[in-house]
């Protein structure tokens, strides 16, 4: 595939601007990668700043307003105390929406899909909220640290049936899917390396909602694992995981498919997962070199990721500076096919082209529409006071405008004449043809990558 | 035999279509694939409805008369004097009277004992097995009627080609690598929304949104996969809304959820649109524990939906155009366990409702003596029955999208 040769020509050296400086196109790249799209305004103010201050902000950004952080201290405690999973999704929801941490938001949500948890068998939205909780304090920290947490977090042992896994009777459950799907990939161990971690994490079970070591289920006997011997623990076999070779790439090929996207070859992956062991899995250093990297700006790169429902619906919300109803919102989701705390297995979302079929793509296409006419999902605020008075002046100034704002990918030569007749012919740029622009562009092809 | 101007007029005169909103070149794409139908005498569609669960087949066409199936079953059997004879030693569960209406006429047979070797007992895994035809540990990421209609895609890009209802996500069934097959949660929501009130502007922006969807050169890119899902999902959503507000039933279903998604499908088969596949699902046959309520539900609302449907594709004419069938994905334990439920198991039967089928029951009903732990051992291999749909039925080539040859089952006289 041609798109994947020209990867390959870059590389993870730091991104040098070209001859015209660094574009406002690549801003909003940075702005959607990294985060959830923005407004016109946050993309200028990034361009200003410039990539260097702009990818520092996202790694390490300031405190949230007060008022952010009231209304998701409320949203929480709602949560909890309906114990409605609903509550909890509105609560997260908001957050992708309004935080200034949109790069934390967006790496915990990727560890969701990478150490996939289901409500719909937790069942309880206290050990769920704990979970994200965990992911969001290492979402950017310590992978170790992350995956050690996560095989004694309460709602994983739940979901991947710890209770079961007693001395007399192993549940691999958990071993095997720490192997294929937190740590290494299938291929990369054996069935008895499988068994006998799972005979480590025996009796690491759960007692009134709390990790519990039940002693009387774990099995001391000596184990071997990836060759070594001994009475191994499930910390060990996490140790063991994680010093595997095929951990770091396991782990690049994550973050190379969620910041540059599908068509990445092994030259990247062997690239990214040296500089993974070179910093020893702390996130922050490796995401931080990957956001500034050649790679991540390169033009095979750019709208090369078909956007997930949540990119796409916070990403317009973002884009558009929309106050939105956070249950239907969630609701919408769930029937995009990425309903937040309720993934289908824990395998995770596949993502790319499997967020496409006519159905997603008829509902995606009628949020657009409801958004910029109706009521449903939010109001949209006045579209054509958002645009600064010298792009408004023609059509075409006005179409270039909301391009460089939403497009990852330009449309075609042919399409924008489309658009620029439609415009010429209805008259003055007005607010109801400024919406009925976004219409068109916000269903169009283009604007489901990201 | 209709050439493309009789079958634009059709349509037209009709008004299942409305002309206006329809660009010309799709629409000549789908007279052009309808016309190919027409031309090979097809028009057929394939029904599979999934019993999502693991449905019991031991309770659902009972060996009432095998003292076997009393002893293993003393909380859960169907009692002799309850169940619907088909013979001397086989019956349907009480709640499936419509179904025995359908044998009796000679429309419903019954493969017994499917199932495939090494039975898996995860509904998640077994279910994959039986979407995607394939045994193998990875799992392929498309599904077996998904390859059929990647086996001939290019020229029938553009019609509503195979369709599931009321699911959030495609079935993998139906995943292919090129061919789109549309998701219908319900028929209202599948519709395209334009937003305004001004007609006229919305038609020049449907249009527009047509246009800027055209695919491009690279059809293996995403962007041209993105672009071609479009333009179907505006075109389908189209037709769809017309054909539902035009169709008037000739019988009375049963409002529960698989009478009304069977409903539809009647709707759509009549619309002669050259839709192929169907899939629907029945959920909830995982009965651990109480059992009898939840199964006789299931069963009862299974049969009167079938039998609904039947009457109605008979009232239109449409009979021989469909054939369906039922799937599972494993059956239960012979013995029933300590809650008044049984526990996963392994081979069960498979319903398939046609217009011309064989006599009856297909196979012996499974030993329930001579069993693999404690589960109906299978001798009919479900792929089997695929391979007669795909040869026999839908007209494709089994062997390229089922990876083999099996033993051959007469399923169409």
């Amino acid at each position: 595939m041609t798109t994947a040769d020209s990867v390959s020509l870059a590389s993870l050296e730091v991104f040098q601007p070209g001859p015209k400086g660094w574009t406002l196109e690549e801003a909003a790249h940075l702005l959607r990668r990294a985060g959830f799209a923005a407004r016109w305004q946050e993309i200028t103010a990034a361009h200003r700043a410039g990539a260097a201050a702009t990818i520092e902000r996202l790694l390490a950004p300031e405190e949230p307003p007060a008022e952010f952080q009231e209304t998701d201290e409320l949203l929480h405690r709602v949560a909890i105390g309906t114990g409605e999973i609903q509550d909890l999704k509105a609560w997260w929801l908001h957050r992708m929406r309004y935080s200034n941490a949109a790069l934390t938001e967006k790496m915990t949500l990727l560890w969701h899909n990478h150490f996939a948890t289901s409500h719909a068998k937790v069942n309880s939205v206290r050990l769920m909220a704990d979970q994200n909780a965990l992911l969001r304090r290492h979402c950017l920290g310590d992978f170790r640290t992350l995956v050690h947490e996560i095989s004694r977090d309460v709602a994983m042992l739940v979901w991947l049936d710890g209770n079961a896994n007693k001395k007399r009777h192993p549940n691999e459950n958990y071993a095997r899917e720490l192997m294929e799907l937190f740590s290494l990939g299938e291929g990369n161990y054996s069935e008895r390396d499988i068994q006998e971690a799972a005979r480590a994490f025996s009796g690491w079970h759960v007692r009134e909602n709390e990790f519990w070591f039940d002693r009387g289920h774990h099995d001391f006997g000596t184990k071997s694992v990836f060759g070594k011997r001994g009475n191994l623990d499930g910390d060990d076999i996490v140790d063991l995981c994680l010093e595997q070779e095929a951990c770091p790439r396991f782990l690049a090929t994550k973050l190379l498919d969620a910041f540059i996207g599908p068509h990445v070859g092994d030259v990247e992956v062997n690239l990214l997962a040296g500089r993974i062991r070179h910093h020893d899995f702390a996130m922050d250093k490796v995401v931080g070199e990957l956001l500034r990297s050649e790679l991540f700006f390169s033009p095979a790169s750019r709208g090369a990721i078909i956007k997930s429902p949540v990119d796409f619906v916070i990403g317009t919300y973002r884009t558009l500076d929309v106050r939105p109803n956070l249950q239907k919102t969630s609701q919408l989701l769930a029937e995009l096919g990425q309903d937040v705390f309720e993934p289908p297995t824990v395998k995770g979302w596949e993502g790319g082209r499997h967020w496409i079929n006519t159905a997603t793509i008829l509902l995606r296409a009628n949020f657009v529409a409801d958004l910029l006419g109706g009521q449903r999902y939010g109001e949209v605020p006045a579209v054509v006071e958002s645009v600064p008075t010298a792009r408004r002046t023609s059509p075409k100034e006005l179409i270039e405008h909301f391009a460089s704002l939403l497009a990852s990918r330009s449309l075609g030569e042919d399409s924008l004449e489309r658009l620029n007749d439609y415009l010429v012919g209805a008259g003055a740029v007005d607010e109801q043809r400024s919406r009925k622009l976004l219409h068109l562009l916000m269903t169009s092809p283009e604007y489901q990558f990201g | 035999m209709p050439t493309r101007r009789t079958f634009l007029k059709r349509l037209g005169a009709t008004g299942l279509v409305s002309l206006s909103g329809l660009p010309p070149a799709l629409l000549a794409r789908a007279s052009l694939a309808a016309e190919r139908h027409q031309r090979q005498g097809s028009g057929r569609s394939l029904v599979v409805i999934q019993l999502a669960g693991g449905n019991d087949g031991l309770n659902t066409v009972i060996p009432y008369g095998n003292d076997l199936y009393e002893k293993n079953r003393p909380g859960v059997r169907i009692g002799k004097d309850a169940v619907l004879k088909l013979n001397d030693e086989l019956g349907l569960h009480p709640a499936m009277g419509a179904m025995k209406g359908l044998y009796d006429d000679g429309a419903l047979a019954i493969v017994q004992g499917v199932g495939y070797p090494n039975p898996n007992r995860s509904h998640f895994r077994s279910t994959d097995i039986w979407q995607t035809a394939s045994l193998d540990e990875e799992r392929p990421d498309v599904g077996w009627l998904g390859r059929a209609m990647d086996e001939d895609d290019s020229e029938r890009e553009g019609t509503l080609r195979a369709i599931s209802l009321g699911f959030d996500r495609l079935p993998l069934t139906l995943v292919a690598h090129t061919a789109n097959a549309p998701n219908v949660r319900d028929v209202d929501r599948y519709r395209l929304d334009l937003g305004g009130r001004d007609d006229a502007d919305r038609t020049k922006r449907r249009r527009l949104m047509t246009e800027l969807a055209r695919p491009g050169s690279d059809s293996a890119s995403d962007l041209d996969f993105v672009r071609r899902t479009s333009i179907s999902a505006y075109d389908s959503a189209d037709r769809l809304q017309s054909l539902v507000a035009s169709y008037k039933p000739a019988a009375d279903y049963p409002r529960n959820g698989l009478g009304q998604k069977l409903q539809l499908i009647a709707q759509i088969v009549a619309a002669e649109v050259g839709t192929e596949i169907f899939f629907v699902s029945l959920g909830g046959f995982d009965t651990h524990s109480q059992q009898a309520g939840a199964h006789t539900a299931l069963l009862g609302e299974l049969s009167s939906a079938l039998g609904a449907f039947w009457s109605d594709l008979k009232g239109h004419d449409l009979e021989d155009r469909v054939v369906a069938m039922t799937f599972s994905e494993f059956g239960r334990r012979v013995k029933e366990n300590g809650s008044l439920g049984t526990d996963h198991g392994a081979a069960s039967q498979m319903f398939v409702l046609s217009a011309q089928p064989p006599a009856g029951i297909i196979g012996d009903h499974p030993s329930l003596s001579d069993l693999d732990d404690g589960d109906l051992k299978h001798h009919t291999d479900f792929r089997s029955v695929y391979q007669a749909m795909l040869d026999d039925w839908l007209g494709y080539p089994s062997q390229a999208i089922l990876g083999g040859n099996y033993p051959r089952l007469a399923l169409f006289s």
